[in-house]
């Protein structure tokens, strides 16, 4: 697990708790950003509507079709839930992957749609969809980063300077680290509410 | 197997339709299962700590040693239940984004957040 410090260079005000609730502030064009980002994990989560599938099936949940995703990063957010027993994962997959991939868009677009306003004010609910939007789009930019272990996010997390960012890797690596930054000042805030609440 | 109408056969066959049966009347719901967080380079420990704490209503300090416990062994046991009760914390760890996996509680399992085998 990542304890990240304040990312250098970033100009984005972290989310705080206050008098208002849980309050953030973004400039455009790192709306822009996140919302791209927020995009992209959206349409990875998103399945075409299946010809001939069974209407009830889809109604309650059910997808007997669904296979183990071949995309690592779809894999991490979507993992098996048996260590050992492709079978029983699979079960699993048919009976929750569509409502758990239900819930991680609603999630998203809960936070895209939020983007759209100049001030983002929290409710407790929107944070908790915030913080679950960014940990997504983090699981995925990390996959595509390959960070394995906690040496490749080390350096990873070591890229803090823009004018760094000469190809798409470097470029990635500090989209990374602002969105890591924006999560954790997030859950920090989150922290403080609920003590403030206690 | 060949069939034989052998009386010591019958009561093999007996004994064996009665273990079966035990079998499965001791598999779900009454073997205890845990739920495993693994863990991975990403998941930042503050919200992982958060999830504990606000999904499962654990207290900061346990849901703070049991994140160290993912941290620094690699895996901890978080909760369990029967296997519908950690399928179900399973769902909600996915949604979380955290590595959750469900496994049949072994005999003389670890409890979850009680202290004592902190260093592995």
């Amino acid at each position: 697990m990542k304890h990240p410090e304040r990312a250098a260079g970033s100009v984005a005000k972290a989310f705080k708790y206050g008098l208002k609730g849980i309050s953030g502030y973004l400039e455009p064009a790192e709306r822009d950003l996140l919302r791209g980002l927020l995009d992209d994990v959206i349409s990875m989560l998103e399945q075409d509507v299946r010809e001939n599938e069974d209407p009830l099936a889809a109604l309650i949940g059910l997808d007997m079709d669904v296979k183990q995703p071949s995309d690592r990063a779809l894999l991490r957010l979507l993992p098996n839930v048996m260590k050992d027993d492709d079978g029983g994962s699979l079960e699993f997959r048919q009976l929750t992957e569509r409502s758990v991939r239900e819930n991680k868009i609603g999630a998203l677009k809960a936070a895209a749609l939020g983007l759209d306003k100049d001030d983002l004010v929290l409710t407790p609910e929107d944070a908790t969809r915030w913080s679950m939007a960014l940990n997504d789009v983090r699981l995925v930019l990390a996959e595509r980063l390959d960070i394995r272990d906690e040496a490749d996010a080390e350096h990873i997390h070591s890229m803090q300077d823009w004018s760094q960012a000469e190809d798409v890797e470097s470029y990635l690596a500090l989209v990374y680290n602002f969105t890591t930054w924006l999560q954790e000042s997030l859950v920090q805030a989150m922290m403080a509410a609920r003590q403030a609440k206690s | 197997m060949s069939p034989s109408v052998a009386y010591g056969t019958d009561i093999d066959e007996r004994t064996k339709a009665a273990e079966q049966s035990s079998t499965d009347v001791l598999t779900a719901p009454d073997i205890p299962w845990n739920l495993v967080i693994w863990n991975d380079p990403v998941n930042l420990m503050s919200y992982v700590s958060f999830v504990f704490q606000s999904y499962f209503g654990y207290s900061e300090s346990k849901a703070h040693k049991l994140m160290m416990e993912v941290h620094k062994k690699g895996r901890s046991i978080v909760a369990h239940g029967s296997k519908e009760q950690v399928e179900q914390h399973a769902v909600a760890m996915h949604g979380f984004g955290l590595w959750a996996t469900v496994e049949k509680a072994a005999s003389g399992n670890e409890t979850p957040g009680k202290g004592g085998r902190q260093r592995g």
